[in-house]
């Protein structure tokens, strides 16, 4: 029997915890949660998750832009995927800056709300054998 | 040069995006001070901040790194492809910004150029700041108050907005990627730049006349004041590692346990080290900690002006607040033109 794929979700918002990692645990996945940048940094780097689901905006609105680079720093979470998912986009119409342009270092955008169906299907792509780490935001820098 | 404008609201977005430009590191809270540094996040970057512990020299001439391998059977190997790493230095005051101009005409610009140093320079976009000048302060002094050029960005604060001067195409590359988060400046903003611009000016309350101080120097070789200074001097070198232009620098080669492979470092020295001088035979030309001071002294503000057009120190006060024997570099200037007193 395989074992489930582990999934970290580092988001400040209860609600959205509670109700996506129902949803990825109903999908077969083990579900790991963290509140902020700084616990899911320290989670990752013991549990080496299959894949990482990151808030942008916690207690700083760019919070999640500093996690994924220190998540980046770590050798071993370097090609971990990871789906960046936040509504910095339509709460902040000025920064323009597209994900997909290869600055970020992900390997998915997905603007909140999320859509179950499409979380589901790109969760497990990404956690797929043979996934290129990095290849949906135009390499993501290559991950740096 | 082209000049933007950014509100001070939107400088954590448009910092989100510098890592694509190198790891970015920034003045974060260290103790009762300030380094530079890779913030956790934007609320741990202290724009404010008087002056770092460290200058961001240790981002070109680290304190220890290896320059080369060497093993009996595979040869050498160099170790240039370590300082080839991106960087981003966010926050970095004028002052500093000269610092390391002055490393370039060293490191860069001289007979000989050093490929590490060359590298990290490269491979560093700069984004100053400016500061509002302390008791310590007085660059301007050494005119090193405002930069001109050695930055990709300069932000200055003119309110809600910062003015963003770009210095280079990779400065403009950053307000390119940053999308539309830059604007045009207004005549108002212009108008509040020169108004925070002059203030700052008045602002400094620390200063020394360098008009002919090299020729004083001169003048004053044999004085009294080096003898005092070097009984009051530990030789502990802080003055040296805290300041943006020291590059003194030993050389050695590191042997592992068989000696058949080591590798060549280079780490720090300072002149004030009783053995900077010290040479093969045992023969010390600076064996008295006076005659360390005085070359310190002598060649930052005498020497240093011969050769380069200008003194290399850009008055950050840095070394008054590292000597832990008071020894004050705005003090003895005082003193050798004879306007107080030694103690």
């Amino acid at each position: 029997m395989n074992q489930a794929k582990t999934v970290l979700i580092i988001d400040d918002d209860p609600d959205f915890v509670r109700a996506v990692g129902h949803l990825l645990r109903s999908a077969g996945y083990a579900v790991a949660t963290a509140s902020n940048g700084r616990d899911g940094l320290a989670h990752a780097k013991t549990a080496r998750p299959d894949l990482i689901l990151l808030d942008v905006m916690m207690q700083d609105r760019t919070e999640g832009f500093f996690t994924l680079e220190q998540i980046r720093d770590v050798p071993a979470l370097r090609t971990t995927p990871v789906i960046v998912i936040s509504s910095i986009y339509s709460d902040h119409p000025v920064f323009r800056v597209s994900p997909e342009s290869g600055w970020l270092p992900a390997d998915l955008f997905l603007p909140k709300p999320i859509e179950p169906a499409r979380l589901l299907a790109e969760s497990a792509r990404l956690t797929a054998p043979g996934y290129v780490a990095g290849e949906a935001t135009g390499k993501g820098s290559e991950l740096r | 040069m082209k000049i933007l404008k950014i509100p001070k609201k939107d400088l954590d977005l448009f910092a989100s995006v510098l890592p694509a430009f190198g790891r970015l590191y920034a003045p974060v809270k260290r103790g009762s001070g300030y380094a530079f540094d890779q913030p956790a996040s934007w609320s741990d970057v202290a724009l404010a901040y008087p002056r770092t512990i460290l200058p961001p020299r240790k981002f070109f001439l680290p304190p220890r790194e290896a320059l080369f391998s060497f093993d009996s059977g595979t040869g050498y190997r160099d170790l240039l492809a370590e300082a080839s790493e991106r960087q981003v230095l966010f926050g970095v005051h004028a002052y500093d910004i000269h610092g390391l101009n002055i490393l370039d005409r060293v490191f860069a610009q001289g007979r000989y150029s050093d490929p590490y140093y060359m590298t990290r320079r490269k491979n560093t976009a700069i984004v100053g700041i400016d500061f509002d000048p302390d008791d310590r302060h007085f660059a301007r002094s050494m005119a090193a108050d405002f930069a001109d050029t050695g930055f990709d960005l300069f932000l200055s604060d003119i309110g809600d907005h910062y003015l963003v001067r770009v210095g280079t195409s990779r400065g403009d590359d950053m307000v390119v990627m940053s999308g539309c988060l830059l604007s045009e400046p207004t005549p108002e903003d212009i108008a509040e730049f020169k108004r925070r611009s002059s203030e700052r000016v008045a602002a400094y309350r620390t200063g020394v006349e360098l008009g002919d101080l090299p020729e004083i120097l001169e003048m004053e070789y044999h004085s009294e004041v080096w003898k005092e200074l070097g009984d009051r001097c530990l030789s502990c070198g802080s003055c040296s590692m805290v300041c943006p232009t020291c590059y003194c620098f030993d050389v050695a080669d590191e042997v592992d346990l068989g000696a058949r492979a080591g590798r060549r470092v280079r780490t720090w020295d300072s002149c004030l080290f009783r053995t900077h001088a010290l040479v093969a035979g045992g023969e010390n030309f600076r064996k008295n900690r006076s005659s360390r001071i005085m070359f310190r002294f002598y060649h930052k503000q005498r020497g240093f002006v011969a050769e380069y057009g200008r003194p290399s120190c850009v008055g950050c006060g840095r070394c008054i607040g590292a000597c832990p024997a008071g020894i004050d570099i705005v003090s003895v200037i005082r003193m050798i033109r004879g306007q107080t007193d030694a103690h």
